[in-house]
């Protein structure tokens, strides 16, 4: 069970990180926006607590050192600096470290210590406020989240401020206010040591506060309000009443017995009062046992946490749980149960439609219906903002242009785009590669921008929109633009296309995804071996996607990553080559024609085929995967656009658009070139997937051998 | 008028609060309450209408008028409460409504009762 919760605060530490870095990264933007910098206290006030609760004592205690420096952020104390932010994005690091440490074992603390020397530098001296500016206005705290509104207590607080506190220019008020700002609250202020004129101190403070709060917060976020007078000042939080118990009335303690719980009043004298059977309050203000002040306070509590119950117990139950935290292991179960289910509902249709039993086919119809809809919802779970990974590559854009000498920021948008959990873990890799190269080879130096007329600082745009049943990814640049004659003759040199050959820009900006292609004349420590860009293609290639290069001399280039939206269903094109079928996909088919026995003999043996006036090569798919059978007199050319490059594949038969589950191939099939899956059919029968990219290559490849 | 006190024909002492009444100037304030009240049976507080007041300076009023009804005299305001100690009530949580064992058992004209 401890595993469980452990395993869960690490999963939740780290989605807080993720959080905490985009907080930091967007404050470096806007340093004065108190919405952020009560963002970044939150989260390490969350990752401290909760790391606390479950032995983390480590990260606890250095989380502590950080979120002390950032509460005087929030209070005014500090203000935001590029150092301040240069030593959180560390600390986060440094927190990201020990999460991965195993509980319990020695850690390496210097990196955190370092950390903790540097922020320490920062802590200005705390300064007596200037004269007249006792009252620091009061800090909003931002909305709470979901799941926090089911965690709602009620405290009673008694803050009883040090005699000198005004002196120490420390506003009780300002305190109060924080309190405020947590939750619902009432204040009441207690007069009753106020001494006459005589024996007072004009400077000291008197008067002490009893303050029902009702938050979602918990005690650590009161304690922390009090977090620098609570050496000196008398503090008691007590909770009395939370959200998770059951009420078995929706009324609250009686007015004695709130008074006896607070010491304001002992059992005896409660008892002997209540003899005498008038309204207990006015009966001790009579008596002069409690003050009329002590007794108003008490009713407030009392009155507070009726109507806080009266709330609750009317307030809708849809709010208990408005998410919850499932393994991706289930889901991924979950996923391959639907696409059998989809399997199987493909073979009902089929002998539904064979039989010809009326209430068969209405049967199987609205099991097709069930099914669809069940796909759709299943597929969606697995759905994820692409946003959750932008603020990743904020950070690497930050780090390698500081690191480089260069002014870059990044621009995000489409942030809200949802991709398949799995295809956005996939992209990251690719679009790692391809941002570091915007940043080392295409935005240039400050002094070339300006000398180029641009600003010295370069921008890099990272973004994602939807288009039809596939995300577009896009990342362009500002800076000097891809050198299409370098790109070239480096290409003709390494034998990729020939000298002669004429080339659209596509086709040669396409080049710079060639295994070990580089054009850079020393390499650096962030790109120049002319690996990336190779790594990007067999990513994207791998996701079935598809990318797009657009370059400018002098303004810069767009790099756009055509990706589906799910791997594990895909929409395909069903095709026959004799008895066995094939599945293309239909993300890169353009169009379908036909081929005659003619049109063959007219090539001779070229095979290339004379679309609308463009000649399009063509690979039959028979002869490549030696199927012996006769051709038939009219084959049909399935023509893809695979990286820029239009290509016809030779079948026999289009059968028609098809929903396809993707099934792995065995391991024993994992060395086949040009087919990158199966599926199984309606009708039990297994289909191949053909991967069109590598089939491409694949025959180039023999092509290139044989001359 | 600066924080000040003067006497009038009738004998009612008028404390000025001048621009603030904060902690600055509370040992001053107290000092012209204290003062104020020993020497005549009813005095009044006259507020600038843009004064500023602190804790410091609720607590001083409190003490006067707890000790001006120990010793059986009045200590009042004349005119309206300034915003500032109307914001600050509100703020620090002061308002009372019911009676006040210190003034007497009556109500407070200070924080919130009827003068």
């Amino acid at each position: 069970m401890m595993e469980e919760a452990i395993a869960t605060y690490r999963e939740e530490a780290s989605e807080l990180l993720a959080e905490l870095e985009t907080s930091l990264l967007d404050l470096e933007e806007t340093p004065d926006d108190n919405d952020l910098i009560n963002r970044v206290f939150r989260a390490m006030h969350t990752i401290k607590g909760s790391g606390a609760m479950f032995g983390f004592d480590e990260i606890a205690s250095f989380t502590h050192e950080v979120e002390t420096v950032f509460d005087m952020v929030r209070n005014g104390k500090m203000t935001v600096t590029k150092r301040l932010l240069d030593l959180t994005l560390k600390s986060r690091d440094h927190i990201s470290y020990l999460l991965s440490c195993p509980l319990g074992e020695a850690v390496d603390r210097s990196d955190g210590d370092e950390i903790i020397a540097g922020l320490r530098q920062l802590v200005p001296q705390i300064e007596l406020p200037q004269k007249g500016s006792t009252e620091v206005p009061a800090i909003n705290l931002p909305a709470v989240s979901e799941d926090e509104l089911a965690n709602e207590s009620t405290w009673r607080i008694r803050f009883r401020p040090a005699s000198n506190i005004l002196m120490c220019g420390t506003s009780p008020i300002s305190l109060i206010n924080e309190l405020r700002g947590l939750g619902t609250a009432h204040v009441v202020a207690q007069f009753d040591e106020i001494p006459p004129l005589d024996e007072i101190v004009g400077e000291n403070c008197y008067i002490y506060w009893d303050i029902i709060l009702t938050t979602t917060r918990g005690q650590d976020a009161i304690k922390d309000v009090f977090i620098f007078v609570e050496d000196d000042c008398e503090i008691k939080i007590e909770l009395i009443d939370k959200s998770g118990l059951i009420d078995k009335e929706e009324g609250y303690k009686k007015l004695g017995d709130i008074l006896v719980e607070r010491g304001d009043l002992s059992p005896v004298e409660m008892q002997k009062v209540l003899m005498l059977q008038k309204r207990f309050g006015e009966l001790l203000v009579e008596q002069g046992i409690v003050s009329p002040e002590k007794v108003q306070s008490a009713l407030i509590e009392q009155q507070h946490v009726k109507s806080v119950r009266k709330e609750r117990s009317e307030a809708p139950q849809q709010e208990a749980a408005a998410s919850i935290r499932v393994p991706a292991e289930r889901l991924d179960q979950l996923i391959n149960l639907v696409g059998e289910m989809v399997t199987v509902q493909a073979h009902l249709s089929q002998v539904s439609m064979a039989g010809g039993d009326a209430t068969f086919i209405a049967i199987s119809e609205e099991v097709e219906r069930l099914t669809n809809e069940l796909r759709d919802t299943a597929l969606n779970i697995r759905m994820l903002p692409i946003g959750s990974t932008f603020s990743k590559f904020k950070r690497l854009v930050r780090d390698l242009s500081s690191e480089l000498g260069k002014e870059i920021e990044m621009e995000t948008f489409g942030a809200e785009t949802e991709l398949d959990k799995t295809v956005i873990e996939k992209l990251n890799d690719p679009l790692v590669h391809i941002i570091r190269n915007s940043i080392d080879h295409g935005i240039e130096m400050p002094e070339a921008r300006k000398a180029a007329g641009k600003t010295s600082h370069g921008t890099v745009y990272l973004g994602a929109e939807h288009s039809g049943d596939s995300v577009l990814v896009t990342i362009r640049d500002d800076g000097a633009g891809l050198d299409r004659d370098r790109i070239r003759a480096k290409a003709v040199e390494r034998g990729l296309i020939s000298a002669t050959a004429e080339v659209s820009d596509r086709e040669i900006y396409a080049q710079i995804f060639a295994p070990g292609f580089s054009t850079a004349e020393k390499v650096t420590s962030v790109s120049g071996r002319g690996v990336g860009m190779d790594v990007v293609k067999r990513g994207i290639d791998g996701l079935r996607g598809s990318i797009g290069v657009d370059s400018t001399r002098g303004s810069g280039t767009t790099i756009t990553l055509k990706i589906p939206l799910t791997l594990a269903i895909i929409d395909s094109l069903l095709v026959k080559i004799g008895k066995d079928h094939f599945v293309l996909p239909l993300a890169s088919v353009e169009e379908c024609i036909e081929l005659t026995r003619e049109d063959v003999n007219n090539s001779h043996g070229r095979n290339l085929a004379n679309v609308r006036g463009a000649i399009i090569p063509y690979i039959p798919l028979r002869q490549h995967f030696l199927m012996a059978d006769q051709r038939p007199e009219i084959e049909q050319i399935v023509i893809a656009d695979i990286h820029g490059t239009k290509v016809g594949f030779v079948v026999d038969h289009v059968v028609g658009e098809h929903q396809t589950v993707i099934k792995s191939l065995g391991k024993m099939y994992r060395d086949v070139k040009g087919v990158s899956g199966a599926t199984i059919l309606g009708d039990g029968t297994v289909a191949l997937i053909l991967d069109m990219g590598v089939l491409l290559h694949s025959i180039e490849k023999l092509e290139h051998a044989a001359v | 008028m600066p924080l000040n006190s003067s006497v009038r024909e009738n004998g009612e002492i008028i404390v000025t609060s001048g621009g603030r009444l904060t902690i600055e100037n509370a040992a001053e304030f107290s000092r012209i309450v204290r003062e104020a009240l020993e020497a005549s049976n009813v005095v009044a507080l006259e507020f600038e209408s843009e004064v500023e007041i602190d804790i410091t300076g609720v607590q001083i009023i409190c003490s006067g008028c707890r000790s001006a009804a120990a010793g059986g005299k009045i200590f009042t305001y004349h005119g309206s409460q300034p915003q500032a100690l109307t914001d600050i009530i509100t703020n620090s949580g002061a308002e009372r409504h019911a009676v006040c064992k210190h003034n007497n058992d009556s109500t407070c004209i200070w924080f919130g009762g009827m003068k």
